[in-house]
């Protein structure tokens, strides 16, 4: 029974709420049957546009050319360990350790420098922006993402431990989720967020223990009882809280002592050694003391029951796919995923990859209803233009991405801050979910970013505001990637393809023309000035009305919704 | 992420459908009651998330002693506590309240929660911000649901001249669950009122029938939304100025603009503002019980709404604003080893206004002699009965109303008393005379009225309590000044001129007789 519907029609919703769904992803099920289909624009751009941070044209054509296998292939199989080189001290004197251009990670952090906290988290923002920027055709970033939001930090004064928890996810981005979990609990990031530091024989601290039945592996079910959520109860929290006492991280110096590493270790007299009972939901077992090896127990324990592998995939599938999970898509896409979660021991990537091979992940239905997050909607930018950062210093390049960041941080998605332990609202907050990023706070911030990138970009300026590098659109290399530049109408439909998820109505369709050809213009004016620029590229009165029209066409289509959407 | 799947597998929860309700078939005169323009009250929500600490917060002092036993680490000792009388001591940093208190202005609910509580934040937040059952799965707001009864059709068709401004307001960058709707969401987000921008909305077609064409819809409709409700907002936030110098915090800035917007004349029902941080599982306190995490938090809530209720005061619209705390639960009775409490039930809401009943509602919480370690304040009060409460005395919503939009064995409880106005804030009614002119059959009339330097709004509403005109709303020198207004155009009835100067209002009828 589709209750939003019913409650619609019963408060007389007619047009554009819930109720006028006369198609629903419900029509879209046909489970995780691999995809067969064309694999065409659409399919390639729906595809890299979900599993990357978008793609420029030419990137979209060329996975077309590749089909869909050699593309999932490239999409997947990226080297877990090659790792990026680490974030670099790009401007900050004062940190008297680490010279500009060396990185900052492995050395001493003091909170009584000022300024030293801020520099850092400068640095790691802007070089996990980059790192999305560069990502090509692989959708290691966007599982990096997926995991920060799954396994969120936040509020952590030393920089350091944000970098090895990042670094972390990245090794496993693709990876085993029992290993994550176990190596996520004793890491310094987690153990300082959720109080394991604290977390002692005497008196447990409970709070990394709730959060890692309730929102990291099992999740909540429904209230049975008392203080029975079905999956676990409150006692497992308890006793859980328990096996998980002892561990701690700290600063360890190595030589020179400038030089310092943070770990996790384990303390046994702080260690609670007594027999933890768990509850009839974990079959009454009984934990003795195993010391240091007692929390991997555990989470073996905790992964032996298989609504694990379902809570997970429905997080993918939300991450991935769409919000709503319908009773037919938990059974015929959720359970099956989980299933091949399960017989591959937990590892996330050949459960994924079906997803994303599936038929029901290319059904039209699918392609354009997820509201772009506002980091997605930041960096794709920067690939759909192929922005190029290369006449870049390293603190223009550092500079421009703490801007993004800023972006991002201003459209409510700051990367090592998200608002909650539960991650952001739009993976988890019924009954909106993808629609939280949207309000009449983040909406100006949207239009402002695409048209700042349209004219003056990103810039960064010296002491007289001379613009010294700017990240910006460049129209006039953007159109000439076009197939078909010339003719206006052709040109649209090129830029719709490119920056819409699904085709426009003619009415709109007009609309831009007007955009391009103000005043009644005719289709020839465009021809003839594009002609004219192509002629001589280098003559500035040819290159100005084509570049203008250009950016009204551009800034028009991105103010546009449809932009919004992937 | 089990509660879509428990959502369809129970089929349709909502006390709505349970009771048969139609929204369709409300009679309108409830409707005006629950929305009505001339009750020009409103609600200011103050969510405090992260679960606050109640015994930190409002210690009961004859439960000192066994207090001592379960928390000795954390408890603050019982010199420094401020004693407010009915064996109930505050936290030293709430002077602030203490004041109000002593005023008159505060009321406290005493163990507030719910049956079976649940001890995750995330499910808690939705148990209190929707309304529901423990062991029930809502997608609506209480506040978002209450709406929906007199607005069925909501957002088609707003803002409309009945309802030109939005019906709830979020200082922050996202909107609240307590106001989603059916279909829409009820409350809009704000970060500063001064400062809002139309957005640029073209290109707009019709939405095809998918999902995809739905989130298109729900954008456009954003957007929309954004514009037609932003300039009213602005010149609000324009119309007036705080009286008061508030802190320097974001939660004091926030409750700072909710002030401007209610003295500007918003005709929002709700605001909602929130403090975070109050999930003090270690840190609670330091060394020294009297300061740490919940310390500060408290002396920041405690001057922000302190501020906030003198503003209020000073701008004359004290009588009109009730406040609410509400946290998505209180913490354990035992403190842990790193001076922090773990989740817990119950714990004390406050309420603060000329109009809340003063005092205590509820007993000192029973702290047994030796609490397990997972033992909690146990609840007094269901808190769906407070909202209920609430939403009958400060929104005139009848009782049988209530039981739909919460849940049927509702029960009362006052919280609202007779309003408490304080000697100095009492308003001046001007002096505004309705004068026939030139002669009485004429259709044209005289509006005298006598002002200082400085803004006057006058306006016409009918006797439904819709504005219809708005005549004046400037700065005008001193001294008497005469309106003309021409009556035709008018049919039959009562209407009333508002008149609003910056430190006093009127309120005269004109009958339209032909």
């Amino acid at each position: 029974m589709d209750r939003r519907a019913t409650l619609a029609r019963l408060v007389g919703r007619s047009r554009s709420g819930k109720s006028a769904k006369t198609v629903s992803s419900l029509d879209a099920i046909s489970g995780l049957t691999p995809y067969t289909g064309p694999f065409g624009y659409e399919q390639a751009a729906h595809l890299l546009r979900r599993a990357c941070f978008g793609a420029s044209y030419q990137q979209i054509k060329e996975a077309v050319n590749d089909g869909l296998d050699v593309t999932m292939t490239k999409i997947m199989n990226f080297s877990p360990t090659d790792l990026p080189t680490p974030p670099v001290n790009y401007y900050f004197t004062d940190d008297v350790n680490t010279p500009i251009g060396e990185t900052w990670v492995d050395k001493l952090y003091s909170g009584a420098i000022p300024g030293l906290r801020t520099s850092r988290e400068r640095s790691l923002r802007a070089w996990t922006l980059n790192l999305m920027h560069t990502e090509g055709i692989s959708i290691r970033e966007k599982m990096v993402l997926f995991w920060h939001n799954h396994f969120p930090v936040a509020d952590q004064p030393d920089t350091r431990v944000y970098y090895s928890y990042n670094q972390l996810l990245r090794l496993n981005a693709l990876g085993n989720f029992k290993s994550l979990t176990k190596a996520m609990t004793i890491e310094p990031a987690m153990l300082r967020y959720l109080n394991g530091d604290d977390n002692t024989a005497n008196s447990p601290n409970e709070n990394y223990a709730r959060e890692v039945l309730e929102l990291f592996t099992i999740g909540k079910g429904p209230l049975a009882g008392p203080n029975d959520y079905t999956n676990y109860t409150e006692q497992d929290v308890v006793e859980m809280a328990k096996v998980f006492s002892g561990w701690r991280s700290r600063v360890v110096p190595n030589s020179p002592p400038d030089d310092q590493t943070i770990e996790a270790y384990f303390t046994l007299n702080r260690h609670n050694q007594t027999t933890k009972q768990l509850s009839h939901r974990f079959n009454d077992l009984q934990i003795p003391n195993m010391g240091d090896q007692e929390y991997a127990f555990l989470i073996d324990k905790i992964f032996e029951k298989d609504e694990c592998a379902k809570f997970i995939c429905r997080k993918l599938y939300r991450w991935f796919v769409y919000y709503e999970i319908p009773q037919q898509v938990e059974d015929e896409v959720i359970a099956p995923m989980a299933q091949i979660l399960l017989d591959n021991n937990y590892e996330i990537k050949p459960a994924l990859e079906a997803l994303l091979n599936s038929e029901h992940f290319f059904d039209t239905l699918n392609v354009g209803p997820m509201i772009k997050n506002p980091i997605d909607f930041v960096i794709s930018l920067f690939k759909t233009f192929d922005i190029d950062m290369t006449p870049a210093n390293l603190f223009q390049h550092y500079t421009v991405f703490v801007q993004a960041y800023t972006r991002t941080s201003q459209m409510q998605m700051p990367y090592f801050d998200p608002p909650s332990v539960a991650g952001w609202k739009a993976y988890y907050q019924e009954p909106v979910f993808y629609r939280h990023w949207i309000s009449s706070v983040t909406l100006p911030f949207r239009q402002n970013y695409t048209n700042r990138m349209l004219g003056a970009g990103l810039t960064v300026v010296d002491d007289n505001n001379n613009v010294l590098f700017a990240a910006k659109i460049d129209v006039l290399k953007f159109v000439a990637l076009l197939d078909n530049p010339n003719t206006a109408d052709a040109l649209i439909d090129e830029c719709v393809k490119i920056l819409f998820p699904q085709p426009i109505t003619p009415l709109q369709h007009s609309y831009l023309k007007g955009l391009l050809l103000p005043n009644g213009q005719a289709d020839t004016v465009w021809s003839t000035q594009y002609g004219n620029y192509l002629s001589d590229p280098s003559n500035t009165a040819a290159a100005t009305p084509v570049r203008n029209k250009l950016i009204a066409l551009l800034r028009g289509m991105m103010y546009m919704p449809e932009y919004y959407l992937s | 992420m089990k509660r879509r799947n428990f959502i369809q597998t129970t089929g349709l929860s909502l006390p709505l459908l349970l009771n048969g309700f139609k929204l369709s078939a409300m009679p309108k005169s409830s409707i005006f009651s629950a929305i009505n323009n001339e009750n020009d009250r409103v609600l200011v929500l103050v969510q405090l998330n992260g679960g606050n600490d109640g015994l930190g917060m409002i210690t009961p002092l004859d439960q000192y002693d066994k207090l001592a036993n379960a928390r000795g680490n954390i408890l603050i000792p019982q010199s420094s506590l401020l004693d407010v009388g009915f064996n109930q001591a505050f936290h030293p940093s709430m002077t602030g309240l203490k004041g109000l208190f002593d005023e008159g202005k505060m009321g406290v609910v005493q163990a507030a929660g719910y049956p079976n509580q649940n001890r995750s934040h995330f499910r808690s937040t939705d148990i209190w911000t929707s309304g529901s059952p423990a062991d029930e799965y809502w997608a609506t707001g209480w506040l978002g649901r209450h709406f929906q009864m007199g607005q069925p059709n909501f957002p088609d068709g707003y803002p409309n001249s009945d309802y030109p401004d939005p019906f709830a307001l979020t200082l922050g960058g996202t909107v609240t669950e307590t106001c989603q709707g059916f279909t829409a969401n009820f409350s809009m987000a704000v970060n500063d009122p001064t400062m809002l921008n139309q957005l640029v909305n073209s290109g707009n077609d019709t939405a095809p029938s998918t999902p995809y064409g739905e989130e298109l819809a729900y954008l456009r409709q954003s957007i929309e939304s954004t514009n037609a409700y932003s300039n009213g907002i602005m010149e609000a936030a324009g119309n007036a100025t705080n009286m008061v110098t508030y802190p320097d915090t974001n939660l004091a800035s926030q409750l700072k603009n909710v002030a401007l917007l209610i003295a500007g004349g918003l005709k929002t029902k709700v605001y909602v503002v929130n403090l975070g941080g109050f999930d003090t599982h270690a840190g609670q306190v330091v060394l020294d019980p009297t300061l740490g995490t919940h310390s500060e938090l408290l002396q920041t809530l405690s001057d922000a709404v302190t501020a906030f209720q003198q503003d209020l005061t000073m701008l004359g619209i004290e009588k009109r604003v009730a406040t609410m705390t509400f946290s998505e639960f209180g913490r354990r009775i035992r403190s842990n080893d790193s001076l922090g409490t773990d989740h817990g039930d119950a714990a004390p809401l406050m309420l603060f206004g000329s109009c809340v009943k003063p005092g205590f509602t509820g007993d000192s919480p029973e702290i047994p002699d030796a609490p397990e370690v997972q033992e909690a304040v146990a609840m007094q009060y269901d808190f769906r009965n407070i909202y209920g409460s609430l939403l009958m005395d400060w929104f005139e919503v009848p009782q049988a109303d209530v039981q739909n939009l919460l849940f049927p064995e509702f029960s009362y409880i006052p919280l609202m008393d007779g309003c408490n106005i304080s000697g100095t804030d009492q308003l001046p009614a001007p002096e505004m005379l309705v004068l026939p002119y030139p002669n009485p059959f004429s259709r044209e009339v005289n509006i005298k009225f006598n002002c200082g330097n400085e803004h006057v709004r006058l306006t016409l509403f009918n006797g439904a309590g819709q504005e219809l005109r708005l005549l004046i709303n400037k700065r005008l020198p001193a001294g008497e000044h005469i309106i003309q207004f021409d009556s035709s155009g008018l049919t039959n009835g009562s209407y009333y001129f508002h008149l609003r100067l910056e430190n006093g209002r009127q309120k005269t009828k004109l009958v339209v007789k032909n």
